[in-house]
């Protein structure tokens, strides 16, 4: 698998392009040069400089270490966020799949209903009840996705469990526990690593989404999102304050995006998102 | 396939119901007030006797499961009550806001269809190509984006660059291009995708290599057996997508300074204008369950072996 990863070049493309943003995040404070909270307004929309390489913006501030700070907002909420979701959706769609009956029913009733409704709907009204800033967003980014994903693992633990070889372990006397844990979900491992990198993708998306529309994370911080939330105003005047954040989302988004799908062409597990 | 709508529809009931309750449920985990904020807008220094009146009036001191009834009762007459800031019937400014968000998605939809079957038929057709390459690389980027980022940067091409668009004028209904436009690319990108990757998979099959050794030539043996073959899963993509846009137009509208139902939600989640997140969320909810439902009938419509596959689920 780690073989055939690495010769894959959009696989390779991908994991360099994430790399470089790990990296940004990791070592944002190393990076650079100025503090990303405080500028000063007599320095408002300066051209790049030494001091600031990529100029300063409507207060003051030095875009540069704005924009590598922002690579700790995306990644280091979204991360947590595809970690907790990926739980979630992980024990209840192998226990509705493996189980099936009336757990199952139950459980793909509540999928079923909070299927009808788009994502970003649930999260804005979601916000709308939990108040807005950083708590609301994550809870309701979690909410809001959980289902999606426990559909599409909980269709793959139903392929699963009628092959041979569960029938064969549970001959053997092995518990529902160890064939749901030991058998099932190393089959189903590839499938779950393709969510996994194609949501985060989804979800920076999500995070920048409500931050621009100032919904979510504090438009002061340095988050890709509520800096072109920001910045709007300028759009005219200096459409770079805009352009700059907005790259850089593209540029994490794609990384995630090549990987998954890379990922997906070397297991071989359908082709759609939503697919089932 | 009259037996299936039907066991279909009755489904929807439940769903339906669900959407109710979860609407509710949503609205009602607010940790504010709604008869105290209401009360406080008109005046500051309101007394506890007054808010406790304008509970009463408004019915928030009546248990919870009677609160439910009572305003379902009035939504399925398409009564949500007033605005809390206007004061105006919610129905009414929903009613003023939709027009602007259906022509918004008719013209993105009418934008995605003409994208998306040319393009994905010419990737097929020359596979490995050029153009196939640089159509994955464009798609991959569309994607990619984020919808109100690309928002600005049409923007600013159409206006400031081409110099074609008045920029003080957009917000009116013939300025419908370029929100459309900022709407349909990453949808469309995706479908590009998917339905190319549905064809290719189509190619390689018995009857197509069948076809082809009869002699029929490429561009006919695409439209007639491939891409034929290929739409249903589109089909079932795009219903759910057509609820998608018409749901979550909140940030286009938003960067657009669009009068439609998402800039509504989005101006009634900042205001916590409780009657009419509550009317937004089920009216959404039932377009969505309807647009799902509409795209298995037309599924249905063009290939009957997917009535079969559900017969035999039964």
């Amino acid at each position: 698998m780690i073989k055939k990863i690495v010769h894959n070049r959009q696989a390779v493309i991908g994991l360099i392009l994430i790399s470089v943003v790990l990296f940004t995040a990791i070592f944002s404070p190393i990076l650079v040069f100025n503090d990303p909270l405080k500028g000063r307004l007599e320095n408002r929309f300066l051209d790049s400089s030494s001091e600031y390489p990529l100029g300063t913006d409507q207060l003051g501030r030095c875009i540069y270490s704005r924009l590598i700070f922002g690579a700790r907002y995306s990644i280091g909420i979204a991360l947590p966020i595809l970690l907790v979701t990926m739980i979630i959706s992980f024990i209840i769609g192998i226990v509705s799949g493996f189980y099936g009956g009336l757990i199952d029913r139950i459980l793909i009733g509540i999928c079923d209903i909070a299927m009808a409704f788009p994502p970003i709907m649930i999260v804005l009204v979601l916000i709308g009840a939990l108040g807005q800033g950083m708590e609301g967003l994550v809870i309701s980014i979690i909410i809001s996705i959980w289902v999606w994903n426990a559909k599409i693992i909980r269709s793959a633990v139903i392929v699963e469990k009628n092959k041979n070889y569960i029938i064969a372990a549970r001959i053997d006397g092995s518990s529902n526990l160890k064939i749901m844990f030991k058998h099932i979900t190393p089959n189903v491992a590839s499938q779950i690593l393709v969510l996994m990198s194609l949501g985060v993708g989804d979800i920076i998306i999500m995070i920048s989404s409500f931050s621009f529309l100032g919904l979510g994370v504090d438009s002061t911080l340095p988050e890709w999102g509520a800096m072109v939330g920001v910045a709007k105003k300028y759009i005219y005047s200096r459409p770079h304050l805009i352009v700059y954040p907005g790259f850089c989302i593209l540029f994490t988004v794609i990384g995630f995006n090549l990987l998954g799908e890379a990922i997906r062409d070397i297991c071989d597990c359908g082709y759609g998102e939503h697919n089932e | 396939m009259i037996f299936y709508i039907k066991k279909r529809l009755f489904s929807l009931i439940f769903v339906l119901i669900g959407v109710t309750v979860f609407s509710f449920i949503l609205s009602n985990i607010a940790p504010i007030d709604p008869s105290e904020a209401y009360v406080r807008r008109k005046n500051v220094s309101a007394s506890e006797e007054q808010i406790e009146a304008m509970r009463k009036e408004m019915g928030f001191d009546l248990p919870i499961h009677k609160q439910y009834f009572i305003w379902v009762g009035n939504a399925v007459k398409g009564d949500f009550g007033e605005s809390y800031t206007t004061g105006v019937p919610v129905i009414k400014e929903i009613a003023h806001a939709f027009p602007y968000t259906l022509k918004l998605v008719g013209v993105a939809l009418l934008i995605i269809i003409i994208l998306v079957i040319p393009i994905s038929m010419l990737c097929v057709r020359y596979k490995n190509s050029f153009f196939d390459n640089f159509i994955r690389i464009i798609t991959l980027i569309g994607i990619s984006t984020s919808n109100f980022w690309l928002g600005f940067i049409v923007l600013y091409f159409f206006a400031v660059v081409l110099n074609v668009v008045n920029v003080l004028s957009y917000g009116k209904m013939e300025n419908v291009l370029l929100p459309a436009i900022t709407f349909a690319i990453p949808i469309a990108a995706f479908n590009i995708r998917v339905l190319r990757a549905n064809m290719l998979e189509n190619v390689n099959k018995d009857h197509i290599i069948y076809a082809k050794a009869r002699g029929i030539p490429n561009r006919i043996l695409i439209y007639k057996h491939v891409f034929k073959n290929s739409l249903p899963p589109v089909i079932t993509l795009f219903g759910q997508t057509v609820g998608y846009m018409i749901a979550g137009t909140a940030i286009i509208e938003n960067v657009f300074s669009w009068p439609g139902l998402g800039n509504y939600a989005l101006k009634a989640i900042i205001d916590r204008n409780l009657p009419a997140i509550n009317a937004f969320v089920l009216i959404m909810g039932v377009v969505f369950v309807i647009c799902n439902l509409l795209a298995d009938i037309l599924n249905m419509y063009i290939n009957p072996l997917t009535l079969k596959k559900m017969e035999n689920y039964k």
